[in-house]
């Protein structure tokens, strides 16, 4: 961009915010922190017994005489338990004490739709009574909607709030608010009239955007790639959020999503490519930050909505379950196996029973990594695992 | 009485326009003034009115395709293409709407017959009976390969679709239990379509058909939603349609998709009285919808934020149908569709598309801004869109509420600033 259209840019951000409510503007000054969070989605119901496998475990090869990782696959991490194949570029991580994996989590009274869980994951509320999101009350928490963005096409309940309008940004390079020639003041003006009801909820995204997009573009050009990353979107995903970390935007959590995990049929294939996608573009993502010097800046959490079915189905798939497996990963992470390990004598309706709630989990993160009050945004206490070193 | 008919004195122009935004995706002023003339019932008659022949000029036929992928971008051409110019604009709206409810998505269907055969049934039942159309849509290929009915075996159940089909295409969640699940799943064993050849193969083409095997079936007795029997696949779509929360759940969807993102109680109610009457009669249902009191309340109107779609469509229909240049213009419309958060036949999951506010994004609203100077400033927009026509067609209203803003300014400006503001968002 020339350096005289980002100035009538950053006039046109300036003009339509004249009339932003206080919080915008006091937004910047009580961010603080410079810790981040990436949490990574995995759409559609990653099956933990196949990504974090009881390979000493008989019941489960006998529930899964088709789909099961065969012993000599495993990747071992314990003398029970050990990685599928396919994360095989995360051993390093493992191996430096990084990856933390955290088992048998979810929650009370669970439920196999994958909507009505996905939507308990991101309120972080089981009664689904909570209409925002949990990273959408850190912002509000904060005070700015730039504290958190979601990098995909569409925005996820997560970062949902009631008054602010969190970022999705779907690629960092055409994130850029562009008017033709000889309208600016127009659009302006025509911004600048009275509104109420819905039109005043699209008039305030706008102005949201042209500010988001103002300060990304004055930012991003700091960022000098330090990793080639594997061909594409999730990849790219992370790649712009490397970016946007490196160009020192302030996001203090970013969110993207990994989808198509609702292996109902021939789930090795599937689940198979879609974990090798996930490990290679996680180890570049992890070895650009290196580049930048930024990797003891930020940690990784990722989730699903539930696990699968003990026993697969005779698709040679598996159906919707319960209980799952987290992982996060970073250098502030405490390296190892958490929790309990699913008792697959001891089912739910033949899923795994959850023994970690996952409020738990979100909890480590706000307390003891963004230095946030868990029980303000989470609506109570939870207890869990200490995967935050120190 | 909320459904009751609207007889307003007169039939104003904003009444019309109203009317065509939300059930024909929006209209020139001229098309306008000509539905103002015909009063509420006759307009949505004409509407209701259509048949089910697509355009005989469509240059895009999904079977051209080399391969999957090449088929689904054609599928998805050619319904654009319907979208912008059929003649019947509600058949399109509501072929649209029952996608997003009996959700397929070409991650998974990338075969050009059972495209074709799915997109044909959502314009053949979309004012049938409910049942009929459920039980259809359910017999397509595209709908049992989706959700894994195919696989579904006696003696070996998958529970996809049967969790599915009471989750999110009939009561909704809260009316049934894991044992309803698994005793439909039971009864749909045996479904299956024929005629797939490999998805590389020339002759991909042939559309495949529902087959039952009957050898596959589950004979068993089986309960599902308090009704025993020796139930079949018909059986329990049956059931599951008639059930009371069908038509609330159902019900909200329309109006969502029609009247309001909000629907009042009081509304639905009278909408599942309606349903109940006439046994889901979709036809019925809608004309009700969209000639009654509620459809027209000031509250109302301007209230729906466009999906990506309907922002699109709306733009072409409104600016008097140009014609798009070529076809890499068509499939530069599509990929932005797409990255405002709406790919046709591509839901982002099972769930289809949530609608309302989620459309609004900082990646939606500046790929809005882009397309909005593709059809206003290029060679799109037709000499003959008159400055003073924009508000009615583009807006609803005879006078824009930034009208001040836009004076001086030439037509295609004017149209492009339109298309980018607050109000064109809103249907």
């Amino acid at each position: 961009m020339q350096r005289r259209d980002f100035l009538k840019l950053s006039a046109l951000a300036l003009s339509v915010t004249s009339g932003m409510p206080g919080f915008l503007a006091r937004a910047a000054t009580v961010a603080g922190g410079d810790k981040i969070l990436v949490v990574i989605q995995l759409t559609g119901g990653n099956d933990g017994l196949n990504t974090l496998v009881p390979f000493s475990n008989s019941a489960y090869y006998a529930a899964r005489p088709t789909i099961a990782i065969p012993k000599k696959d495993v990747l071992n991490l314990t003398a029970d338990l050990g990685m599928h194949p396919a994360l095989r570029p995360l051993s390093k991580l493992w191996d430096d004490g990084e990856l933390a994996w955290i088992e048998s989590v979810g929650y009370p009274n669970p439920n196999r739709s994958h909507f009505a869980s996905m939507a308990i994951w991101h309120t972080a509320d089981p009664t689904q009574a909570q209409r925002e999101g949990w990273i959408g009350r850190i912002a509000e928490k904060i005070g700015d909607p730039f504290c958190a963005s979601n990098l995909d096409r569409q925005p996820v309940k997560a970062l949902r709030t009631d008054t602010m309008i969190l970022p999705t940004i779907d690629d960092l390079d055409t994130f850029a608010l562009t008017l033709p020639k000889g309208v600016e003041d127009a659009y302006a003006a025509l911004l600048n009239i009275k509104r109420d009801g819905e039109v005043a909820f699209v008039e305030k995204a706008v102005r949201q955007m042209a500010q988001n997009t103002a300060k990304v573009q004055a930012n991003i050009k700091k960022y000098k790639a330090g990793v080639t990353y594997p061909q594409g979107r999730f990849p790219e995903q992370l790649k712009d959020i490397a970016r946007l970390i490196a160009s020192g935007t302030g996001q203090r959590v970013l969110y993207t999503s990994l989808g198509g995990f609702d292996t109902h049929a021939g789930q090795r294939a599937e689940q198979d490519e879609l974990l090798t996608v996930l490990a290679n573009s996680l180890v570049a993502f992890r070895a650009d930050l290196e580049a930048q010097g930024l990797a003891d800046k930020v940690v990784v959490m990722a989730f699903s909505e539930f696990g699968r079915r003990v026993a697969e189905n005779d698709s040679a798939g598996t159906d919707h379950g319960q209980g799952g497996v987290m992982f996060t990963l970073g250098k502030a992470v405490k390296g190892g196996v958490h929790g309990e390990s699913p008792d697959l004598e001891n089912l739910a309706d033949g899923d795994v029973r959850y023994k970690q709630d996952f409020r738990g989990v979100y909890a480590e993160a706000l307390d003891k990594w963004l230095g946030l009050s868990s029980a303000d945004i989470l609506g109570g206490k939870f207890g869990g695992p200490a995967w935050i070193a120190g | 009485m909320t459904l009751s008919p609207y007889r307003p004195r007169t039939f104003s122009l904003e009444d019309a326009a109203h009317l065509l935004r939300r059930a024909a995706f929006g209209a020139t002023a001229a098309l306008t003034r000509e539905f103002a003339a015909l009063g509420p019932q006759k307009a949505v008659e004409r509407l209701l009115n259509f048949d089910t022949t697509e355009l005989p000029d469509n240059p895009f036929d999904p079977a051209e395709g080399v391969n999957g992928g090449a088929a689904v971008r054609l599928a998805q051409m050619r319904w654009l293409h319907e979208l912008m110019y059929s003649p019947h604009p509600l058949r399109e709206k509501l072929a649209l709407t029952w996608s997003n409810h009996f959700v397929i998505g070409v991650d998974k269907v990338r075969q050009a017959g059972m495209l074709k055969g799915y997109m044909r049934v959502l314009r053949e039942h979309g004012l049938s009976k409910f049942e009929r159309l459920t039980l259809e849509v359910s017999k397509t290929p595209a709908m049992l390969l989706y959700l894994d009915n195919n696989q579904n075996k006696k003696g070996k159940p998958n529970e996809n679709f049967s969790r599915e089909l009471l989750e999110l295409f009939t009561t909704g969640i809260g009316h049934y239990t894991e044992e309803d699940v698994k005793e439909g799943a039971r009864a749909f064993t045996g479904w299956a379509f024929r005629g797939l050849l490999g998805l590389n193969n020339p002759a991909q083409t042939a559309v495949p058909e529902f087959v039952f095997q009957s050898n596959q079936h589950d004979r068993g007795r089986k309960t599902y939603l308090g009704q025993s029997g020796n139930l079949t696949g018909e059986d329990v779509i049956r059931i599951a349609t008639h059930h009371p929360a069908t038509a609330d759940f159902v019900g909200r969807k329309l109006w969502r998709a029609f009247v309001s993102d909000t629907p009042s109680d009081a509304g639905v109610r009278e909408l599942v009285q309606l349903w109940n009457d006439t046994d889901g009669d979709l036809r019925a249902i809608l004309t009700a919808l969209l000639t009654s009191e509620t459809f027209y309340a000031p509250e109302n109107r301007h209230a729906i934020i466009k999906s990506p779609v309907e922002y699109v469509v709306g733009t072409v229909r409104a600016l008097g149908q140009p014609k798009l240049k070529d076809e890499k213009r068509y499939t530069q419309v599509v990929q932005q569709m797409a990255k405002m958060g709406q790919a046709l036949l591509g839901p982002p999951t099972v769930e289809g598309w949530k609608g309302g506010r989620d459309w609004i994004s900082d990646t939606a609203l500046l790929t809005r801004m882009q397309t909005a100077a593709s059809f206003a400033l290029g060679s799109t927009l037709s000499k003959d869109v008159k400055a003073a026509d924009l508000p009615l067609a583009l807006l609803g209203r005879e006078r824009a509420p930034f009208e001040a803003a836009l004076r001086g300014l030439g037509v295609p400006q004017q149209a492009y600033l339109t298309l980018i503001s607050p109000e064109y968002a809103l249907a």
